[in-house]
């Protein structure tokens, strides 16, 4: 078990630092806008000018797992589809519509995927293992896999997190290439794990990742058997499809509440979080299936109090 | 429990495969000349002379892609070939990229920008993550697909990130590596901070100017012993240490005692449970640029204390290829290990003031080469270090 210890999110929901996102969430709406806080209080004013919004949501949500966690973070492991995609376009106009030989760098280096963890690094002054991966629809889950292998190395404060943002861009590029008319958003979810219980008794079990599923319910049962459980034994399952929903009938889908990013599924955590901590529900299952024929599932549970 | 190498691939300007670049190696001969493409043609850049139908037509692929995912094709092709897929071994792919299919995308997005005819489509092959599904669909693995995105130390990152799951006994047998093609992104990028030579480049010389850019592509085939069983592939090295530390100094500057570098050397060294005296040869970073090399050379001094091996850069040879270079170089390793042979670092004639570090600058031979250090550090103090032991 990878006891979750603290987590933070900067979603269209109310979530940044809520005691429980659980009980405020309120379907997208198309007036719904990224929540943000005051990025001030995390990020010095001269470094805030020149971060885009997917640098900001992900400094802050990582600063604020490390200040609600004692021990010092001692490895960051992020996921994001498509990484910064702000500054990627603004290098782009910059580089085809230069006239003169004098380029402004600071697009082109804020363009890199890893520009989020190096950044939180930074920030943090942290020297710690230091990775991004990028897999589409699983780029959070395959975060969490090295997040997973940190803590069996026995790192005590792993910081796992995905962030994606939506440029104006992307539109252009539903239904055909982004294969889902779900309304494009932004978020970040960042939380910190490790194998010691602590405070927290709510963590991850398991994590599935699929690159080609051709039957996904089998390979969720199969997981599932493989955890001991059954589908009909998890409390809370969330899934990323409408139309998954009635997999189970209690099944809560959401990307409804996140909008659609392909590291949504990071958010569901958070949720899934929430929900253990705040009612009787003691496992949690979410199931994504955001991008084509990529599975990925993450399996939540609640130790019983010990005595 | 030890991790195996058994197969690599590459492609790069000097060398189509393993045995060209070898060759090319040992002929002390440079891919590095003067750009043909427009986007290159102002700077000494490591091209691959192809085009992208050509490499497709040339290397008969079946799966369509950016020229990175080609290229990335070309190699992880190379790395596996005597392998064959089978249900009883859980096989992945783990590919390093930083521009992935931006190759694509920014032609089509000077097309959007001239209000010319915009092709969508094309922006399918955008995403980095695409570029590895595209090479797992030619190899046909469907286990496990993962992409490092971790600007020039993306292949060493794979590298490691393969091994780690072989140990926690979730793959039997990895592909991994890096690629990366030129792009006009890139070039516009590295000349926005004005750190290219405009001549051939110069690693750890006194008069180092900046780097030559290059593409390719490099992988190797990382197995368990329980793998190498059922398979009866012969390995021909280990993998026996690795290492990622954060430099926590700049977003794109080493900093200048190269901390972040000194922290994955050491941990590489433990991790392989071996004493810097043990290293026979290190294939640094070595960009040329001013920055990096001093802080390296200063690194390289903290951690041999004052007694560095014989080290190289080869990115004389090939040029910076950026995500690839980690997987390029680990190939170039494994040829040290297995020929007994050290490769030079082309174009040095004095050696830097401050450190008086001698690279080796002649291909030397009959060397017992056991362990082999390999540095790959990336924007945003991003400093990886893999050893590749022989068997």
């Amino acid at each position: 078990m990878y006891y979750i210890h603290t987590i933070a999110s900067i979603t269209h929901q109310d979530s940044f630092q809520q005691a429980n996102v659980w009980n405020t969430l309120t379907p997208l709406t198309p007036e719904s806008t990224l929540i943000t806080p005051d990025y001030k209080l995390f990020i010095p004013p001269a470094a805030l000018r020149r971060l885009s919004p997917i640098l900001r949501m992900a400094i802050a949500a990582a600063k604020s797992c490390q200040e609600n966690n004692e021990d010092k973070i001692d490895a960051i492991s992020i996921g994001t589809a498509l990484g910064c995609l702000t500054d990627t376009e603004k290098f782009l106009v910059t580089f085809h519509s230069a006239q003169s030989d004098t380029l402004s760098p600071t697009a082109f280096i804020q363009s890199t995927h890893n520009t989020i963890g190096g950044q939180i690094s930074l920030d943090l002054k942290n020297h710690s293992y230091n990775m991004t991966h990028t897999q589409n629809g699983l780029s959070f889950e395959v975060a969490l896999m090295d997040a997973i292998l940190c803590a069996d190395d026995g790192k005590k404060a792993v910081l796992v997190g995905a962030a994606d943002e939506a440029i104006g861009f992307l539109k252009q590029l539903q239904p055909d290439i982004i294969q889902d008319n779900r309304e494009l958003t932004s978020g970040t979810t960042c939380c910190i794990l490790s194998r010691e219980r602590k405070a927290s008794s709510i963590g991850i079990v398991d994590c599935l990742v699929r690159a080609e599923t051709s039957d996904w319910q089998t390979d969720i049962s199969d997981f599932l058997d493989r955890n001991e459980t059954k589908i009909a034994d998890i409390d809370a399952v969330f899934v990323s499809q409408l139309e998954d929903v009635k997999y189970v009938d209690h099944a809560v889908c959401y990307i409804d509440y996140t909008g659609l990013y392909y590291s949504a599924s990071a958010f569901a955590v958070h949720m899934a979080y929430d929900k253990l901590t705040h009612t009787n529900a003691k496992t949690a299952l979410i199931i994504n299936r955001v991008c084509g024929n990529q599975l990925g599932a993450i399996l939540l549970q609640k130790d019983e109090a010990p005595h | 429990m030890s991790i195996y190498i058994t197969g690599y691939g590459v492609i790069s300007s000097i060398g189509n495969n393993v045995d060209e670049l070898f060759t090319s190696l040992k002929a002390k001969k440079t891919g590095i000349r003067q750009g043909e493409k427009a986007f290159t043609t102002r700077y000494k850049v490591g091209e691959i002379a192809f085009s992208d139908a050509e490499l497709h037509d040339h290397f008969q692929l079946k799966t369509e892609g950016s020229r990175t995912a080609l290229l990335g094709m070309i190699a992880a092709k190379e790395a596996f070939v005597g392998h064959e897929l089978r249900s009883d071994i859980r096989t992945g792919l783990i590919s390093g990229t930083s521009v992935g299919g931006m190759d694509v995308s920014e032609r089509e997005y000077a097309n959007y920008l001239n209000n010319t005819t915009h092709n969508l489509q094309a922006y399918g092959h955008h995403s980095s993550g695409t570029s590895s599904a595209q090479i797992a669909q030619e190899l046909g693995v469907t286990d496990f697909v993962n992409t490092i995105s971790t600007a020039c130390s993306s292949a060493a990152n794979a590298i490691m990130m393969g091994a780690r799951m072989i140990q926690k006994g979730w793959l039997d047998r990895v592909i991994v590596g890096g690629t990366d093609s030129l792009t006009s992104f890139t070039i516009s990028g590295f000349r926005s901070l004005m750190i290219f030579d405009e001549e051939w480049c110069r690693p750890f010389d006194e008069t180092r100017k900046g780097l030559n850019l290059g593409e390719g592509a490099g992988f190797i085939v990382l197995e368990s012993a329980k793998s190498m069983e059922k398979t009866g592939k012969q390995p021909i090295g280990r993998l026996s240490g690795w290492s990622n530390a954060s430099d926590a100094y700049h977003q794109t500057a080493s900093s200048p005692d190269g901390e972040g570098a000194i922290l994955s050397m050491q941990q590489a060294l433990d991790v392989a449970q071996l004493s810097p005296e043990s290293i026979d040869y290190v294939n640094a970073h070595g960009t040329a640029t001013p920055n990096n090399d001093l802080s390296e050379s200063k690194a390289f001094l903290h951690i041999f204390k004052g007694k560095v091996p014989p080290f190289s850069s080869t990115k004389a040879f090939t040029g910076h290829t950026l995500a690839a270079s980690g997987g390029i170089e680990a190939v170039i390793s494994l040829l040290s290990i297995q020929h007994g042979m050290l490769f030079p670092n082309l174009n040095h004639t004095q050696v830097i003031a401050e450190t008086g570090l001698q690279p080796v600058t002649e291909v030397i031979s009959n060397v017992k080469v056991n362990h082999v250090l390999s540095n790959s550090f990336g924007f945003g103090g991003n400093n990886s270090t893999i050893i590749i032991s022989a068997v």
